[in-house]
């Protein structure tokens, strides 16, 4: 992948084994990358907001970046401190 | 952005067929958001064997019990974190379930890392005990495992 999200190592008994990871811009979940495997395989790519997707973000056909996500918990949680919840 | 490390080098808590909390980073009283960069866990029971570990990282929204462990910066000249973490639950923190962020099996012999690039951190929100747990469990292994979590607060 020419700009991993990441990257997964496992050593043991019988080596090393490196595979490269993406991280959905929408939830965050992390997918194993194989070598040359197209966006489409891994869940899609969103023209909205530009970025890599996993399957059911891309599945759920919304753009919902995960800046958004975190603005709205935080004031769903500054309106329930506000209200002395 | 200072960064910080968790390890659940004591209270370890022996794995089970359903998934126990290793470590934790939530947001404090002071709550502020963090980036979760790169984590390792690795199995130091015994006996060694061929067992299957399971491991995932999943969002918590309501923190269980666990031991306090004080997040430790990597730069000593940061301050102390705002972030809390916890090692070792005996109760598990309330998450949603199948939302986990990564996901993975191993071998009880191995050793697994993974480090984020720039960018791609799993972020918890600033909203206080909002956080990330890095759980496994194990159908046949029921010893201890390390766990190690790296974090940045912005």
């Amino acid at each position: 992948m020419r700009n991993p999200g990441g990257v997964f190592i496992s050593s043991g008994p019988a080596g090393d084994h490196e595979v490269d990871t993406f991280t959905c811009a929408h939830c965050q979940r992390v997918t194993q990358v194989r070598p040359k495997e197209r966006p489409e395989d891994l869940g899609g790519f969103c023209t909205c907001c530009a970025k890599l997707v996993c399957a059911s973000c891309h599945a759920a056909g919304v753009c919902r970046p995960i800046e958004k996500w975190l603005e709205q918990q935080e004031a769903k949680a500054d309106r329930r401190r506000e209200y002395g919840l | 952005m200072a960064k910080y490390a968790i390890a659940q080098e004591a209270n370890q808590q022996n794995l089970a067929a359903t998934f126990k909390t290793q470590a934790a980073v939530l947001a404090g009283a002071t709550a502020r958001r963090g980036k979760l960069y790169e984590f390792m866990v690795g199995v130091n029971g015994s006996p060694p064997a061929d067992n299957e570990l399971e491991i995932d990282t999943i969002r918590m929204t309501v923190d269980g019990t666990g031991t306090a462990f004080t997040p430790n910066p990597l730069d000593p000249a940061d301050a102390a974190a705002l972030a809390t973490g916890k090692v070792g639950y005996t109760v598990e923190p309330t998450t949603t379930a199948n939302t986990f962020l990564v996901y993975f099996a191993m071998n009880q012999r191995a050793t697994v890392r993974w480090l984020a690039a720039p960018g791609s951190e799993l972020i918890y929100p600033a909203t206080t005990a909002s956080g990330l747990c890095l759980r496994a469990k194990a159908a046949a292994y029921a010893s201890t495992m390390s766990a190690n979590i790296l974090f940045e607060e912005q």
